[in-house]
């Protein structure tokens, strides 16, 4: 967990978990009710629109329990994982994975294939080269080493055998950059079952949305500033929307910076080195599954591909550049609210 | 007294002044201080800036925030700069960048009528609720 999901804990953690937001007092009206929970990893907050506390709460308990399953299967770090299984047996054998493993893998290799291999889930060992912490940037020649043990085409999927496998040994599937965002539609799934027809689940910064607000309002969801200095500039746009997931890919969440050049955790697969074109990348689309891929795709991608590209695919996306200017496409016209300065450059240490 | 002065001298202002010249320098102040109360009303300072296309309505921004956003018209991308509450447009596909030699303005507006793009500095009326349910980032 780093250090931003630490302190985000710590100022949640004195705070009641559950908070009833008053929004009518009347008897059988619908009010909101949040929760936030440590969970994969990070921060998740749910909201839901109910007319009963006790209803909110079974639904987020059963909603934050779905999370945890799928942490469970999904986790590259928890040896007992399927994904860990699968990893295990790279270049020897084919395994047989659950539908969630298979559905999310399939999700993956979808949007690897229109981003033309900018969004990959086998670049996890180059990332694991970087130290963000200790800034240290990795030796050329392991990079260059590692470089052969990525490509989601070594990934083979047999849906009929419910089977995956790694044709190379080695290689090794790491879903840290869509698990956020299949996970907020599966826990958004969960709480329809269980009768909530409004709220949201935002896993970090992968938010997805449905229903309307109590007040008969559209979720407002804020586009964090890639250069934030102080309190007052954290948000760079709003935009309200339901049924809708949102995502966000930024420069700025690991990073080191030496001699004026800021080295951080979204590397190009096919480099190996920090994509260096945006600040940050806004994905909107109806499912998590496919804004939290995509964000990171069009990110390694830049503008200039990465707002054709959205067009093309029909998806929505904000990107702020590596000089600070907004992107958006056409869609979003009229309904974006921009506030923030993006054109601020972070201070340097 | 001084004022009383000035009106006994030789070189009285209506000196000379027919009854229609009285009227039409009275015309002219009342022209020229409504003109000015106009311009005030009209386009009063702004606090946000309207960026149409084609007539329809495609980015809302304040006026005190900083920022670069490339709006996409229909020949290219127009590029819209706001800084220190004025706003002005840096790049645009447009054979005679008439509207990037117009530079910054902090009130009423600048067109580029071939890419279709419309700047309008405006004055909110009602800012709307703030209040932010979730942020992504």
């Amino acid at each position: 967990m780093d250090k931003k999901s630490i302190n985000l804990l710590l100022r949640y953690s004195i705070t009641p978990l559950l908070l009833c937001l008053l929004v009518s007092c009347g008897p059988g009206e619908k009010r909101l009710y949040k929760e936030t929970r440590a969970s994969m990893y990070t921060i998740v907050e749910i909201t839901v629109s109910s007319d009963s506390q006790q209803k909110a709460k079974t639904a987020i308990d059963n909603a934050f329990g779905e999370l945890e399953r799928l942490a469970k299967l999904l986790n590259f770090y928890a040896e007992d994982s399927e994904i860990s299984a699968v990893n295990r047996s790279a270049g020897n054998k084919p395994v047989r994975v659950s539908p969630e493993t298979m559905e999310i893998i399939e999700k993956a290799l979808y949007v690897s294939e229109n981003t033309g291999g900018a969004f990959d889930i086998t670049v996890g060992p180059l990332v694991r080269l970087w130290d963000f912490q200790k800034k240290i940037i990795p030796d050329r020649a392991i990079v260059k080493e590692k470089l052969k043990l990525v490509g989601y085409k070594h990934i083979v999927i047999d849906k009929e055998a419910s089977t995956v496998f790694l044709k190379t040994k080695g290689i090794q599937i790491d879903l840290g950059g869509i698990i956020k965002g299949f996970a907020a539609d599966k826990a958004v799934e969960i709480l329809k079952q269980q009768g909530i027809k409004a709220g949201i689940v935002a896993i970090a910064g992968d938010i997805k949305t449905f229903g309307i607000r109590p007040d008969g309002g559209l979720w407002k969801v804020g586009i964090q500033n890639p250069r934030q200095q102080t309190d007052k500039d954290e948000i760079t746009a709003t935009i309200a929307m339901t049924d809708m997931a949102i995502s966000t890919s930024g420069d700025y969440e690991r990073y080191f910076i030496i001699d004026g050049k800021r080295y951080h955790h979204i590397l190009n697969p096919k480099t190996g080195y920090p994509a260096d074109e945006c600040r940050s990348v806004s994905i909107i689309a109806k499912d998590g599954s496919i804004t939290d891929p995509f964000s990171t795709g069009i990110f390694i991608l830049g503008a200039e591909k990465g707002i054709k590209l959205l067009e093309e695919m029909g998806i929505d996306g904000i990107i702020v550049d590596k000089n600070g200017k907004i992107h958006t496409t056409p869609n979003l016209r009229g309904k974006l609210e921009i506030i923030g300065d993006s054109q601020r450059q972070k201070k340097t240490n | 007294m001084r004022l009383s002065g000035i009106r006994r001298g030789k070189k009285k202002l209506t000196d000379g002044m027919t009854l229609a010249d009285r009227l039409l320098l009275a015309a002219l102040v009342i022209i020229s201080v409504s003109g000015l109360i106009f311009i005030k009303e009209a386009f009063p300072q702004g606090t946000d800036v309207r960026i149409e296309v084609n007539g329809k309505l495609a980015y809302k921004l304040p006026l005190n925030n900083n920022a670069i956003i490339a709006v996409k018209g229909i020949d290219g991308d127009t590029v819209v700069e706001i800084k220190n509450r004025k706003v002005r447009i840096t790049e645009s596909p447009c054979p005679n960048k008439i509207c990037i030699h117009n530079g910054w303005i902090d009130r009423g507006a600048i067109a580029c009528l071939p890419n279709r793009v419309t700047v309008f500095v405006d004055s909110s009326e009602g800012k709307e609720n703030k209040a932010i349910d979730a942020i992504t980032g």
